[in-house]
């Protein structure tokens, strides 16, 4: 019993952490119909972002993130207006997979050159500290991880449903052509969506690098984490993909617990086979398109 | 119309306009004067909505000019159209359906950012369509066809609009809601809106507008006024369903 709520306390806390990465990417399909490929390798390069920066200023890879949050933000919208915008309406969603994949594989190819392909770590002094309470660990870095996403969730959820901005996005979602008739300018809201959707990686690259070694090539595996929660929570649902995302964090902690945590990492496919198998909508998908 | 002094307020002139290589509209010449409602009746693929696309700007024109107020505006973006005073309420049912009512008439007046002059139109828009408060917080999605084409309609009065398009306003309603849209019409033309209204249900439409116009194969084939063309046996026989008597 011990063993299974250190798992539920370590799943929960990492879950945390997949939500913030999950909810960026849900915004993008949510906003776009794009699934971004290269969400993961956009975490990598805020990893390594961070990774320099603390090597460069000692600072606190936490307080880090707002200095790489709008840098993440400008390479997202950026990577939307020049690589996204010129494709034609018409074959958008199927050459967005392509783009969003030769950007994912560019990157890594670019860190690769600079940083080379060694396992490298962001160790502030506290990465391995934890905390016991009534007999459990819970590690700090975690924690302070899970809080992050929470506010930065809290943000999202303010800018999408409380402000102007994030009226133009729903409605942009929701209707383009009703959007534009009423003054909206759908190309700047897809550029901005898309940027914010990447901003999200500045914390979760951070976050990231604080819990994981990571090279160039660890996006492979997060993206395919990601697209799981994606798919699981229902494609363009931001409150799905954070349930979803604790789920996985829990149900992967889980079984690595009880069974061995190689089967943890095949726990999200087999998953995302399920539910493609049986609810391709996902658990929470939107009845109405864009109910983000 | 442009004659010594008189401008109209809408022009249409020559307009060819079309999606890809192909044209749909093939030389319009319309004329809408401020205070009327005119109204676009024809078969379908003549070409009507496409009229209301080029007038404010969600499709550009291949030649001709479009004028408002006598100010050539083809060039300009949808925007700045609306900023004009031109508002397209489209045929599909256009509001955000997982969006609240009140964001929805928020959502009309997006290019405004005077919130005093926002909830003065609100006031009035809820004169005429009393739905939007009643029901704002209600999911736009979760009304029915009827109240959604008047929220519609009241978020089009939000930019306190020079002319309204109002694109096959009753498509899909039952009659009540139907009867309920066309007195929404008659509302606004008696707080002095000009309305240019294509409807498929030409009986309807031409019964409540001043002028009407025939569109056919991409071009404007008769104007005259709606009780004339109400009882023109040829208009009658091909789109009101029914002989002239």
């Amino acid at each position: 019993m011990h063993l299974v709520i250190q798992a539920l306390i370590l799943g929960s806390l990492t879950g945390g952490v997949y939500a913030l990465m999950a909810s960026g990417q849900t915004l993008i399909f949510g906003i776009m119909k794009v699934i971004n490929l290269a969400q993961g390798a956009f975490v990598i390069v805020a990893s390594y972002f961070t990774f320099s920066l603390f090597q460069m200023t000692g600072l606190d890879p936490f307080l880090l993130i707002v200095i790489t949050t709008p840098i993440m933000f400008i390479l997202g919208a950026a990577t939307q207006w020049f690589l996204l915008r010129p494709l034609r309406p018409d074959d958008a969603a199927e050459l967005s997979l392509l783009v969003t994949f030769a950007v994912a594989l560019g990157l890594e190819g670019a860190l690769s050159i600079v940083y080379k392909t060694t396992l490298r770590s962001i160790m502030p002094g506290y990465e391995n500290h934890s905390w016991t309470i009534w007999g459990y660990q819970v590690n700090e870095v975690r924690f302070y991880a899970f809080l992050l996403s929470i506010a930065m969730l809290v943000i999202l959820y303010v800018l999408l449903q409380k402000t102007k901005f994030g009226r133009s996005v729903r409605a942009t979602v929701q209707n383009p052509m009703a959007a534009q008739l009423l003054g909206v300018n759908s190309k700047a809201v897809s550029a901005f969506g898309f940027g914010l959707g990447v901003s999200t990686t500045a914390a979760a690259g951070a976050v990231f690098g604080l819990i994981t070694p990571f090279n160039p090539g660890s996006h492979y595996d997060l993206i395919s984490r990601l697209l799981t929660i994606v798919v699981l929570g229902g494609m363009g649902a931001i409150g799905g993909s954070v349930i979803a995302a604790l789920m996985m964090g829990v149900g992967a902690a889980l079984v690595s617990a009880l069974a061995s945590p190689i089967w943890a990492d095949f726990t999200f496919f087999i998953v995302l086979l399920l539910v493609l198998l049986l609810r391709p909508r996902g658990l929470f998908g939107a009845k109405v398109r864009g109910a983000l | 119309m442009t004659t010594n002094n008189h401008v109209s307020l809408l022009q249409l002139e020559n307009v060819t306009a079309g999606y890809g290589a192909g044209l749909v509209l093939k030389g319009v010449d319309l004329t809408v004067e401020a205070g009327q409602i005119v109204c676009l009746i024809g078969p379908n693929g003549a070409g009507k909505s496409t009229v209301l696309k080029t007038i404010s700007g969600l499709l550009g024109i291949k030649s001709g000019a479009v004028r408002f107020n006598g100010e050539e505006i083809s060039a300009l973006t949808s925007r700045q159209r609306l900023s004009k005073g031109i508002v397209h309420v489209p045929q599909d049912r256009s509001l955000f359906p997982a969006m609240s009512v009140w964001e929805n008439v928020l959502m009309g007046a997006f290019i405004i950012s005077d919130q005093k002059l926002i909830n003065k139109r609100i006031e009035l828009a809820a004169e005429l369509f009393p739905i939007i408060l009643e029901r704002k917080s209600a999911m736009a999605g979760s009304l029915s066809g009827g109240e959604q084409k008047q929220v519609e309609i009241a978020r089009s009065l939000m930019l306190d609009p020079t002319i309204i398009l109002l694109d096959e306003p009753s498509i899909g309603l039952d009659p009540k809601s139907r009867k309920l849209v066309f007195e929404s019409i008659r509302s606004l033309a008696s707080a002095g809106r000009t309305i240019l209204l294509v409807e498929q249900n030409a009986r309807s439409g031409l019964a409540v507008s001043d002028q009407g116009a025939v569109l056919e194969s991409g071009k404007v084939a008769l104007v005259g006024t709606g009780q004339s063309l109400l009882t023109d046996p040829e208009v009658s026989r091909l789109y009101l369903g029914a002989s002239a008597k």
